[in-house]
């Protein structure tokens, strides 16, 4: 393993809040130099453009200082102090005074794997009506479910599944995962049984209880 | 009286005669003598004679014309099979079949379809549905409006037939009822591929930009599949919803369930995906002249039976998405389990219990939201079914915050002692996990659980309430207020009572027992009279009616009505023991 020298601050205070520099530069600085935890704190993980929507300069110029300050490089972070962050947030007490019952959210219990790029311009948004073509195994590699044509003769008659997505009409980690998607991305989707068919399963679709599912998914249009 | 002979001569005289006229010229006489003539030939026998010249060259204008008025003669040889005149007959009504013009061939057939016993009808759809199928084909594009009538007919026809219930019915199948069910499917299928060769086409077309169908041509083929999904709706209602499907374990080789199932690959074929077909009831309704239609096209009743054949008999599963939330599918369904539980029949009213229980288990216990309630079938549901057990698995997949709701609602509406009992039973159960470690919530603890409690504790005519009426709900009023006086420290007072129970003593516990008294005094009283006049029944044959507030017992024998007195009085004991226990458990913690 080849370690990269500490990285050099480039830019002064001036050139950080000047308009010269656009905040999708200071990203991508960030999210190539910062160790994972850092760019997680300050809400930094994902797609470029995604971020620059929800972050304001100011708050991305304090992220470069800190950074600066708290020497928190890629590749600093030792693996134990990982896993002593993520015991913590286990051991954190909820809060005893809730006025409605609060979901607990928690990491995403799916995770994607791009197969195919999209287009990376249209995201669905929630509410948005979406088509996909996909085909569902289990993780021994049983498939259950599939709308993709096989054979010649049913080809031209399939049609991809629409439905208007983040309403909670499809299993949790379709919904979540569809959002992140763009048009004409093909993704292969991992997701926990908490966010698919859970304790129960689907006995008659042959998923078995606490099936962890995967999906590989293409999504064709948004409307 | 004609004999024999003179009716052959005279349709040989009329077809001689017409030989050389034009078509357009015959007149209605000429048809007259034809058809009474034809007919009687045929149903004298003389089938050979008819046939040679039916098959003649010369007389194939005339055969065009007329020939089918004697569908009526042929059909009834056909039909009794054992005649010797059967294969000459066969003969003529074949060549009918392909010489007369389509739209005539198809009124005389489906009059023959009209029988009334079930034997005749059986027989005569298993004999026409194949000509008819035939006759259908030669009209080409002009077929679904006559494809539609002779659908509704068969419909008609086959509804006048007795359903097997039992799986050996099924399988003796003595009126022929599965037959036809498969007769149908069998004359459908032409239709059905055509439908969905012209789907693939105009797929195919609107890729490559390349319409070879006008827009007559468009509409035509709409109307094929219009005619096609009222069929599979009709059926969907009738038989399908009357029947009961047998599994696979039970037995093999259904017939009924193979209909089922080919009405699904049908509804598939033309279009319709069974997905958007269960979650119609969700569908906006946007435009308000296309709604009507809507419900015209998709009649509830039939979208709430496939719902059934998918979600509990599992058909058609392979075409079914396998990704939609098990709360979505409840929320669909929820609206055909209210449908088919507002009828009367029984076979409904199961098929919507079965559907609702299937789509319930699916959940996640605890998983429902408070705002899903918001929806009046969420409510009005469960209150309909038969049967505690679905009752509670419907209140268990409800969240805490739902659960709490939907027992206001219930001690609210339901006007039903055993009903609220229930749900009193519930409360003490939420309150019980409540007050565990680690369970804590809101709504069966603390502020809000005292609205709750009030509406439990309390008795709904103040002393004068009828206890025999109101015992379930009285009982578990009782059994929650001494759980409640037992489980919760009066240091902690973690459910209220303790702050409340001023109150309960005035509006619950002081009106019970002066209610006790009155109704123990009445039947004790009842119960004397009652024995006196048993003794006194020797000297009199007096019909006894013994009255308990205002409402006459029915009449029964005098033992009968004294031993319902003494259970009555029982029941007040039994009151007034729990009432007595609360009491004292009170006292000893006030003195604490």
């Amino acid at each position: 393993l080849k370690m990269a020298a500490e990285p050099t601050r480039e830019w002064s205070d001036e050139q950080l809040k000047s308009d010269d520099l656009s905040k999708k530069d200071i990203i991508k600085f960030l999210q190539d130099n910062a160790a994972h935890s850092f760019l997680n704190e300050h809400k930094l993980l994902g797609n470029i453009k995604n971020v620059a929507k929800t972050a304001k300069k100011e708050q991305l110029i304090i992220a470069y200082d800190q950074l600066f300050e708290s020497k928190r490089f890629k590749g600093t972070e030792a693996v134990e102090e990982v896993t002593e962050k993520v015991k913590a947030v286990k051991v954190e007490e909820k809060p005893k005074d809730v006025k409605t019952e609060v979901v607990d959210e928690g990491p995403p219990k799916y995770t994607k794997s791009v197969l195919k790029k999209g287009d990376k311009t249209n995201f669905p948004k929630k509410g948005d009506t979406v088509s996909c073509w996909y085909t569902g195994t289990l993780e021994d590699g049983t498939v259950f479910d599939t709308n993709v044509p096989t054979g010649a003769k049913k080809k031209k008659q399939a049609k991809p599944l629409s439905f208007k997505v983040g309403l909670g009409k499809v299993i949790r980690g379709w919904d979540e995962a569809l959002l992140t998607m763009s048009k004409g991305e093909t993704a292969r989707l991992e997701i926990d049984p908490e966010w698919a068919y859970g304790k129960k399963g689907v006995p008659e679709s042959k998923i078995p209880p606490n099936a962890k599912l995967i999906f590989e998914v293409e999504l064709v249009s948004v409307d | 009286m004609k004999t024999a002979g003179m009716a052959l001569e005279q349709l040989s005289e009329v077809v001689q005669r017409c030989q050389a006229l034009p078509d357009d010229s015959y007149t209605t006489e000429d048809h007259n003598i034809f058809t009474v003539a034809g007919q009687t030939c045929i149903k004298e026998g003389n089938s050979v004679q008819v046939l040679s010249i039916v098959l003649d060259e010369k007389n194939q204008e005339i055969v065009r014309c007329m020939g089918w008025n004697l569908l009526p003669p042929l059909i009834q040889v056909l039909l009794k099979k054992e005649d010797k005149n059967l294969p000459q007959c066969l003969a003529i009504f074949n060549h009918l079949l392909e010489t007369c013009r389509p739209k005539e061939l198809l009124i005389g057939l489906l009059e023959q379809l009209e029988q009334d016993d079930p034997d005749t009808i059986a027989e005569s759809l298993h004999l026409l549905l194949k000509p008819l199928q035939k006759v259908l084909v030669r009209l080409g594009g002009r077929k679904a409006s006559s494809l539609g009538m002779a659908l509704s007919s068969v419909l008609d026809q086959v509804a006048k037939l007795p359903l097997p219930h039992t799986k050996e019915q099924e399988e003796d199948d003595v009126f022929s009822f599965c037959r036809c069910c498969t007769d149908m499917i069998d004359f459908v299928r032409p239709f059905v591929q055509e439908v969905r060769h012209n789907l693939l086409n105009n797929v195919m077309q609107s890729e490559t930009a390349n319409r070879t169908v006008g827009r007559q041509g468009k509409d035509k083929e709409d109307e094929l599949r219009t005619e096609l999904l009222k069929f599979c709706m009709k059926s969907l209602s009738h038989p399908l919803l009357e029947v009961h499907l047998k599994e696979p374990d039970t037995l093999a080789l259904s017939p009924l369930r193979t209909f089922a199932t080919e009405i699904l690959n049908i509804l598939g074929s033309i279009g319709e995906s069974l997905s958007s077909l269960v979650h119609q009831p969700l569908l906006k309704r946007k435009q308000v002249p296309g709604f009507l239609e809507e419900v015209v096209r998709y009649p509830k009743e039939s979208l709430a039976s496939l719902a059934h054949l998918v979600f509990v008999h599992h058909l058609a599963a392979d075409t079914f998405p396998t990704v939609f939330s098990p709360v979505f599918s409840l929320r669909c369904n929820i609206e055909h389990v209210s449908v088919l539980l507002s009828r009367t029949e029984e076979s409904k009213l199961q098929k919507g219990l079965e559907l609702y229980e299937k789509s319930l288990v699916r959940v996640e216990d605890g998983s429902l939201r408070a705002d899903l309630l918001e929806i009046k079938t969420f409510l009005t549901v469960p209150q309909r079914t038969k049967g505690l057990k679905v009752f509670q698995l419907s209140i268990d997949k409800f969240n805490t915050e739902a659960k709490y709701r939907f027992f206001q609602y219930m001690l609210k509406t339901s006007n039903h002692s055993g009903v609220e009992g229930y749900i009193i039973k519930n409360i003490k159960n939420q309150i019980d996990i409540a007050l565990q470690p680690g369970n804590s919530n809101v709504w069966f603890e603390g502020i809000q659980l005292m609205p709750l409690l009030r509406k439990v504790l309390i008795l709904p005519d103040g002393p004068e309430t009828d206890l025999l009426q109101y015992l379930d709900r009285v009982m578990e009023s009782l059994n929650l207020l001494r759980y409640l006086v037992i489980r919760d420290k009066v240091t902690e007072n973690q459910t209220g009572i303790w702050t409340e129970l001023y109150k309960v003593e005035d509006m619950f516990m002081k009106p019970l027992r002066v209610g006790v008294n009155m109704s123990r005094a009445h039947y004790e009283r009842e119960l004397q009279n009652t024995m006196e006049a048993k003794k006194s029944k020797a000297k009199e044959e007096s019909v006894l009616s013994v009255s308990v507030g205002g409402e006459e017992l029915p009449s029964m024998t005098p033992e009968s009505q004294i031993q319902a007195l003494h259970s009555a009085l029982h029941t007040f004991d039994m009151i007034e023991s729990v009432l007595a226990r609360i009491e004292e458990l009170i006292e000893v913690k006030d003195n604490l």
